[in-house]
């Protein structure tokens, strides 16, 4: 999230108050993140059980361990290098347990579970309609077929907007390699959809 | 052209750059080189809006969680962390820290906590002094459906010695008072305004726009959803109020909204709702403006496929050239 500078300037104040054990500046902190969080947790594990276990998770590690916030890098790297971390787990867990898919059989044909638990607007996005089905459903299938960092690599470019360098920083790993991820990732994608588009 | 190489760059070699080019992250040099290959090789131009459709067609699986996912979210955590502060926190050390954990009932060294108990004393004598001239006051606001809470939450905010013996203590009070009445009653419809504009909780705006765009034919509500149109930070937020104010799309505050968002909105969904509302009907009824603002478009070199198409089409059909008069 881009933070303007004063606003930056409100942050600190907000973290230096939740330290001091400040309940209600926690409570604002959590605010200004929180969606995005979920967002994140939501789009690479879809399902929102899932999602909002990271979303737990994720806020009170930063509630138990925020006494250790040391200004070293901005609050955002620190927040979301606890719950890039926790969805790794989660896509790890996943792959080696060959979680049932998210779309499922019914009277009515194939449901993804997804589309149940999408804000209304999505649906009512005439961007979303500019692709058929099968174009969406090969997307969701080739996002499920990348390895557990080339997804979050690629999350958090693409549908995150967070650029190379920061992203390094998140995964503890350099822009080159970050890069080399994306790369890997987008590459893979074309070559999935190149009977589609 | 495809498979010549370029004295700079080969075909293969510039497409393998296509998706950093278009996510911004070439270099100075790298995004040169692959631009000057680009402008002499029409192959790779069309490969490179095959790329950008490719990259659009990602953003149709993207997920926004359901506002209901994110209030039980909070819920949730709210109600863990209130498990997490009644068991023992990290010690803390220092008489200051001790004594004001006494007065939280934190654990505390033996000698602070008959201070900390009588500092409670003198918060309980206090707010038995005022919290009743406080309901009195709640009262004679005569808001018949108004329920007036005791306060659901407190703390110590502040704590003072003074020079005679006596100590002065600052108590923060969070209160909640429950309203309810019909959304035209004016207080009721003042109250959701300010929701609205409420900058710390995007679920709330959104489900305030929600109640409010039923009213949208109310300009104090319609200028609500401009507004949140205009400024609002929040993408689910924007959405709301377009939705709203679909039907006004004819009122020239409401298009010179949408013509903003068309220009400058980061959100794709947005942009193409923005321009078929500024369209509709285009044939019979069409403003200069409107036009002005689709060859601006045009001239960027508009990049979301199906604004750029609707662009031409509304354009053509109005006979209109795609350069600015």
């Amino acid at each position: 999230m881009a933070l303007k500078s004063g606003v930056l300037i409100d942050e600190t104040a907000l973290i230096r108050a939740a330290q001091n054990g400040d309940d209600a500046a926690f409570e604002q902190l959590v605010r200004v993140y929180d969606q995005s969080v979920l967002r994140l947790a939501m789009n690479l594990l879809r399902s929102p059980e899932d999602a909002h276990d990271v979303y737990q998770e994720a806020f009170l590690r930063v509630f138990r361990n925020l006494h250790t916030f040391r200004f070293d890098c901005s609050f955002h790297t620190w927040l979301y290098r606890i719950v890039t971390n926790l969805c790794l787990d989660h896509m790890r867990k996943r792959k080696v347990r060959k979680e049932e898919p998210t779309v499922l059989a019914t009277a009515d044909g194939p449901l993804d579970r997804m589309d149940a638990v999408q804000e209304e607007r999505v649906d009512g996005d005439p961007q979303r309609h500019l692709f058929s089905g099968q174009v969406r459903k090969r997307i969701k299938e080739v996002l499920g077929e990348l390895t557990p960092r080339e997804r979050m690599v690629f999350e958090l470019r693409h549908y995150q907007g967070l650029r190379l360098r920061r992203i390094g920083e998140i995964l503890g790993t350099t822009e080159e390699a970050a890069k080399n991820c994306l790369f890997r990732a987008t590459q893979k994608m074309r070559i999935a959809l190149g009977d589609f588009i | 052209m495809s498979g010549k190489r370029h004295e700079a760059m080969s075909c293969e070699a510039a497409r393998g750059q296509f998706a950093m080019l278009l996510y911004s992250e070439l270099s100075f040099d790298e995004e040169e080189r692959v631009e000057s290959h680009l402008d002499g090789c029409a192959e790779c131009r069309a490969a490179l809006d095959r790329e950008r459709t490719i990259q659009a067609a990602f953003d149709s699986v993207e997920i926004d969680p359901a506002p209901s996912l994110l209030r039980e979210c909070r819920e949730d955590l709210r109600a863990r962390l209130m498990e997490q502060e009644t068991r023992p926190r990290r010690a803390r050390t220092g008489w200051w820290a001790q004594f004001t954990d006494a007065l939280m009932l934190r654990p505390a060294a033996g000698w602070l906590r008959p201070a900390g108990a009588l500092t409670l004393l003198a918060v309980g004598f206090i707010s038995a002094r005022f919290v009743p001239v406080l309901s009195s006051a709640g009262a004679r606001g005569g808001y018949q459906s108004m329920g007036f809470a005791e306060p659901a939450a407190s703390r110590v905010r502040y704590v003072e010695p003074a020079s005679n013996g006596r100590i002065q203590i600052v108590l923060d009070e969070t209160r909640q008072r429950v309203f309810s009445g019909p959304l035209d009653d004016p207080q009721i419809r003042a109250l959701l305004l300010a929701a609205a504009k409420d900058p710390s909780d995007p679920g709330l705006r959104v489900e305030t726009l929600d109640i409010l765009n039923t009213r949208a034919q109310s300009a104090d509500v319609r200028d609500a959803l401009v507004f949140a149109l205009r400024h609002d930070q929040n993408a689910g937020v924007r959405l709301k109020a377009i939705e709203g104010l679909k039907p006004f799309a004819r009122e020239p505050q409401v298009r010179s909204a949408l013509a903003q968002v068309l220009l400058s909105d980061s959100n794709p969904g947005l942009r193409t709702q923005a321009i078929d509302l500024l369209t509709q009907g285009a044939n019979e009824n069409v403003d200069r403006q409107i036009i002005g603002t689709l060859q601006e478009l045009m001239q960027r070199g508009e990049q979301q496929g199906y604004v750029r198409e609707r662009c031409r089409r509304v354009l053509e059909s109005l006979n209109a050239s795609a350069e600015t008069y």
